[in-house]
Formats: C-alpha cells, structure tokens, sequence
C-alpha cells in the first residue's frame, strides 16, 4: 500500500487521456494517483512477461467470449484423460456429443445478430485452441480448409475434436469431402452443399 | 486540421515510474509512448468494463493457466465425458483431479504471496460454471464452497478433488468434505 512517504516524481501525459482517467477514477471512488498507480503496475507486469495491456484486453474478451458459447477453462491433460476413456468406452456416442457440441456452436453464431457469423466463429476458435499450435481454418469460393497441428492431442481427442469441426462445418451449410486425421493432426475440407451435392 | 493534444502533469512514485521507464526501454520505446499506450488502454478497458486491477488478477490468472496448461473445453462436452469417464474408471479419474489440483495448489503457493486468494481468483476465472465460490478463513481454518446447478454429481466429485489437492498443496488438510450433486463445501485446517 502506498502511504505519503513514498517519493513522488511527475510525468506529462495527454490530457484528454488524463482527464478521461479521471472521470473513470471520480465514478470509481479512486483518486487519480490511485489509478494511474493500476494501471502502470499493469503495464509493468505485462512487460515482465513480454504482453502488453492490449493483449490483455483482448485476452479478457477471449474468455468473455469463450464463456458466453458455453466452453470452460481447465486442465488440458484432464480433458485428454477423459477424452481417452470415454471414447475407448462408447466411440459412436462419444463422436455424436462431440458433433452435436459443435452444431450447438455453429448455430449460436449462425442464429446470432453478428454480420458475418462464420467469421465470427471461426476468429473465435482460433481464439480458444490456444492450446494447439497450428490452428487454421480458410474460407474461400464456397470453400473451407481447417489445419490443426497439436503434438499434445491424443489419439481419442484428435478424432473426437475432428468431429467437433465437422459438427460445426455442417451446422454452417458445409459438407466435409475430405480429412486426414492422425493423431494430433488434423486436415479437413469442406464444400457449401450444393456445390459438393453438383455433378463434377 | 487536428489540434494538438494539450498535456498535464501527474504525480506517480518514483520506484514506479523507473520501472516504467525500465519497461519502455526493454520494449525500446520512449516514456511518453510507453506511457501513453498504457493510458490508452486503460481507458479502452474501462469502456469493456474492466478495471485495472481487476485485468491484473485477470493476467495473473491467465498465466497460470498456460504455464500449467488449460485448455478451452465446451461445458456439455465435458459433462458427457466427465459421466463416461466415470462410469468407466472413477478412482482412477479422481486420482488425476486430486493430482491436477496438487499441481495447481503447487504452482499457486509459489507464485502468490496469498495463494489461497489466487485460487479463489483462479476458481472464478476458469469455471465460471460455478455461481458461487467462496474461500473464507476463520482462524486457522478454511472453508471452501462452490455451487452451480449445471454441475453433475460426478462433475461435482471430481472438482471436489480438485479443490482438495489444491488446497492440500497449499498446506491444509481435509477437516469435513459435504459433496453433494452442484455443491461443494470442504472445511480444511
């Protein structure tokens, strides 16, 4: 806690930024020191760790983000470890709730107010496989290619995240023609459905 | 033609603002942009409704959990595999929460100075399908609750060993455990 004792320096800043701050400050009861001490504590220890706050607040509407299309945040190995199990114990239920997951999904976007629901979902995912390496997903000409690379996906959770995209891919009007899966990599490719229903 | 931006004076520590200054430089910017980017998105926080500190606990938390390794997971897929999983092997899948949470609880205590406050943080951050968590110290003594009727009775189970290899990692033990399907409260000492 700083108390009066503390050496004080000063330094110039934009007024219309410090002013702001001391509106947002003012509403909050804090005083304007008080504030200015956050938020540089923040930036500080965002660059111990080589982020900076913009990233954070991007992070933080991740996880906004990730909360509202009803995804939780744990231990991966955990997921992996049930993954595992459950597949091993009923395959074609598994595969259906891992589908039906990412139906659910699509449609909360599809059906959603934004302008362009898949690349809404797909900026999010990207988002929230922060835990796979190489994550992409492109759309183009009636088209969508997905590209993961994990080196940490089992076997079991390889296949049931396939059918998760699948899942998703066909809630958004799009056929999966072609996938390569091995484990921890995983290669998808997709047609709107009536150019994949057209004779060649 | 724009006007150009008036400036104002504002008092800060000293170790802080060497700090700052260290920081700036290790990004190879100037104070003044340095600082001026911090002040920005602070405003650009408030405006998402986040405070600073609460953004820092946020950060903290974040952290933990990528050094740890967390992962994004759809709650009704978890809940099927969480009842599959435990039809099939749940001493075994107890066994790996209780060692996740030991995990966690050891990471914790070394990067907080209150860690029992960061797991609260961290229990909020991460299961936000839990409605209430409530850490409260009584002496010596620890209670934990956690409540969210979205919870299943094996969901419940194995985060109730979560929170007992987190807490036992702290340094408490298990005084009384009441699980019940979307409850949990465990008094430790």
């Amino acid at each position: 806690m700083k108390t009066s004792k503390v050496k004080r320096k000063t330094f110039v800043a934009r007024e219309d930024l410090i002013d702001r701050l001391s509106e947002i400050a003012k509403q909050k009861g804090y005083s304007l020191y008080a504030i200015v001490n956050e938020v540089f504590e923040l930036a500080v220890k965002a660059e111990e760790t080589s982020v900076d706050l913009r990233k954070i607040i991007e992070e933080r509407n991740v996880l906004k983000a990730a909360r509202e299309a009803g995804f939780l945040l744990g231990l991966e190995s955990l997921w992996y470890e049930m993954a595992e199990l459950a597949y091993q114990k009923a395959k074609t239920q598994a595969l259906k709730s891992w589908y039906e997951a990412g139906v659910w999904l699509a449609k909360r976007y599809a059906t959603g107010e934004v302008e362009d629901p898949f690349a809404a979902f797909k900026k999010d995912l990207e988002a929230f496989t922060w835990n796979a390496p190489e994550f992409t997903i492109e759309k183009a000409e009636g088209k969508i290619s997905v590209r993961i690379i994990s080196p940490r996906f089992t076997e079991s959770y390889t296949v049931l995240l396939t059918s998760f995209l699948e899942g998703a891919l066909d809630a958004f009007g799009y056929k999966t023609t072609s996938k390569e899966i091995s484990r921890g990599a995983i290669r998808l490719e997709a047609f709107k459905v009536e150019e994949a229903d057209a004779p060649a | 033609m724009p006007q150009p931006k008036g400036k104002k004076l504002v008092y800060v520590p000293e170790d802080l603002l060497e700090e700052v200054a260290k920081a700036s430089r290790g990004r190879g910017e100037t104070i003044s942009k340095f600082v001026e980017e911090a002040l920005k998105q602070a405003v650009r926080a408030n405006k998402a409704g986040y405070h600073p500190q609460q953004l820092a606990e946020y950060f903290e938390v974040m952290q933990a959990q990528k050094v740890l390794g967390g992962a994004f997971v759809p709650l009704e897929v978890l809940n099927y595999l969480t009842n599959k999983a435990c039809q099939e092997e749940k001493e075994q899948l107890s066994a790996k929460w209780y060692e996740s949470g030991k995990w966690h609880g050891k990471y914790l205590k070394e990067k907080f100075e209150n860690p029992t406050q960061a797991f609260k943080a961290f229990l909020e951050a991460s299961r936000w399908d839990l409605n209430e968590v409530e850490i409260k110290k009584e002496g010596e003594k620890v209670k934990v609750r956690c409540v969210s009727p979205l919870l299943t009775t094996e969901a419940t189970e194995l985060l109730a060993k979560f929170i007992e290899g987190a807490m036992h990692s702290i340094g408490y033990q298990t005084q009384k455990t009441d699980c019940l399907r979307g409850m949990i409260v465990i008094k430790f000492k």
